[in-house]
């Protein structure tokens, strides 16, 4: 997926050795705002910032695109975590798609949580264009905190 | 259409009322009963279930049935009717979508019959009935997932005319599709720019009949719903529940609530999570055993096994 230095593999193999297959590794789906957050992953990329490659990206033009139906989706075929990244409250270049989603947010999370489902399964973050920084914690964090929940219920024996 | 078509009804699960609102078709019924050869119908003839299982296979035209899978001898009903059908439509909302049965999900079996046979509050040493009685099914799914479907007639009941309009297309052999509209295609109140700052529930305030009552913060779901009712609740002020389900182009009814509320809602997140504190109970009135939550639940439960 990403370009890994000598110096990540060097890490890396240390880890393999002990658990190898047996550690659960999350795929976790993201939908990227074209205008912020896809540029600032791509940021991350270009500056070789090191996160962990559990991440699939989609891109979607506003954040306010995405239907919570999407999200469902995702979960329903098998996604551990779903993260949302999109501009900053104001900067949307849309004037308020992120703000729409922020909303549909607060809603989802209690549905969830009604559902039995965890609530920290779907995250949103804001991440500008220069913040590849912001994008790659809110990434490594994420990953973290799907890897403590566990993996989804949903998903099937792969 | 000289020839008369064998027609059955069978009901599952179900309040039976669609069986009414079919019934309501009133003097209308003079023009199709004629047409039909009715083979089986408990809510109205004493058939019993094995007069319908004596039939040969595929040889009932038309096969309607009513009600969802809670019980083993639903399922049963179900295969034996799809077995005799050449056209099985799954009519109203239970059996199309689960019905308002379908929020039982949320729990597992075990609590349910703990909760309606143990602890009701009026009765003292309860019993879960276990002689002679065909036994509950694990969760409940939407008869489309279990057997194949020919027609989906939603609703909660599809009022006389939606199965009537059914029922004439079928035994006249022309196709029947299920309208893209929606509840609010069909209301007459009128609508302006939507920026809910407050939602209230139906006993607040005074609702004004003549403007749309989701402007005025009534949690009207005509705009997720199939336009197959004509708007009946909304056009007399009563909010829209949806239980007529999604249009057809609509994967998760909740979920599309939800991504509108969001658009038109001018409230903080901490205001909206109080102002629906039963998000699945508002948002999937008869059809959570088909939202993908409900799915989850499913596979979880399978792989629990």
């Amino acid at each position: 997926m990403s370009s890994v230095t000598p110096k990540s593999t060097g890490v890396q193999k240390s880890k393999k050795q002990p658990t190898k297959k047996k550690q659960f590794e999350p795929r976790i789906l993201a939908f990227c705002c074209n205008w912020c957050s896809y540029a600032g992953a791509d940021l991350a990329g270009t500056s070789r910032m090191q996160m962990p490659p559990n991440v699939r990206i989609i891109r979607v033009n506003c954040t306010g695109r995405i239907d919570v139906s999407f999200i469902l989706d995702a979960l329903y075929q098998g996604a551990d975590g779903v993260l949302i990244s999109g501009c900053h409250p104001g900067d949307c270049h849309y004037t308020s798609g992120n703000l729409k989603m922020k909303a549909r947010f607060a809603l989802l999370q209690s549905l969830l949580e009604q559902a039995g489902i965890e609530p920290e399964r779907v995250h949103l973050q804001w991440a500008s264009a220069a913040e590849g920084d912001v994008f790659r914690d809110g990434v490594t964090k994420m990953v973290e905190r799907i890897k403590m929940i566990g993996p989804n219920p949903a998903r099937g024996e792969k | 259409m000289a020839k008369t078509k064998r027609i059955a009804l069978a009901q599952l699960t179900s309040c039976w009322g669609c069986d009414q609102a079919l019934i309501d078709i009133h003097l209308k019924l003079l023009d199709i009963l004629p047409l039909l050869d009715i083979v089986y119908w408990p809510a109205v003839v004493d058939y019993k279930l094995h007069d319908l299982e004596a039939l040969p296979n595929k040889s009932v035209h038309i096969g309607l049935v009513e009600g969802s899978c809670r019980t083993n001898e639903d399922l049963h009903l179900l295969k034996v009717m799809r077995e005799k059908s050449k056209i099985l439509v799954a009519w109203g909302s239970c059996s199309a979508y689960g019905g308002v049965q379908g929020l039982a999900n949320q729990w597992d079996l075990k609590e349910l019959l703990d909760r309606k046979f143990m602890k009701v509050e009026t009765i003292t040493d309860g019993r879960i009935p276990e002689e002679n009685v065909p036994g509950f099914l694990e969760r409940i799914v939407p008869n489309p997932d279990i057997v194949p479907i020919d027609l989906v007639l939603p609703g909660c009941p599809p009022t006389s005319e939606n199965t009537l309009e059914a029922l004439v297309a079928l035994l006249e052999n022309k196709p029947y599709d299920l309208p893209d509209k929606t509840v609010c295609d069909q209301c007459p109140m009128e609508r302006k720019e939507k920026r809910i700052k407050r939602f209230r529930r139906t006993h607040e305030g005074k609702i004004d009949p003549t403007k749309c009552l989701l402007d005025q913060g009534y949690l009207c779901l005509g705009f997720a719903t199939i336009g197959l009712c004509g708007a009946q609740c909304p056009s007399k002020a009563t909010p829209c529940k949806g239980c007529f389900g999604p249009p057809p182009s609509v994967k998760d009814h909740g979920a599309k609530i939800i991504s509108a509320i969001g658009a038109i809602a001018d409230m903080t997140p901490e205001e909206l999570k109080a102002a629906f504190p039963d998000p699945i109970g508002s948002f999937y009135f008869t059809d959570y055993a088909s939202s993908y939550l409900s799915k989850i639940g499913n596979q979880k439960k399978r792989r629990e096994k």
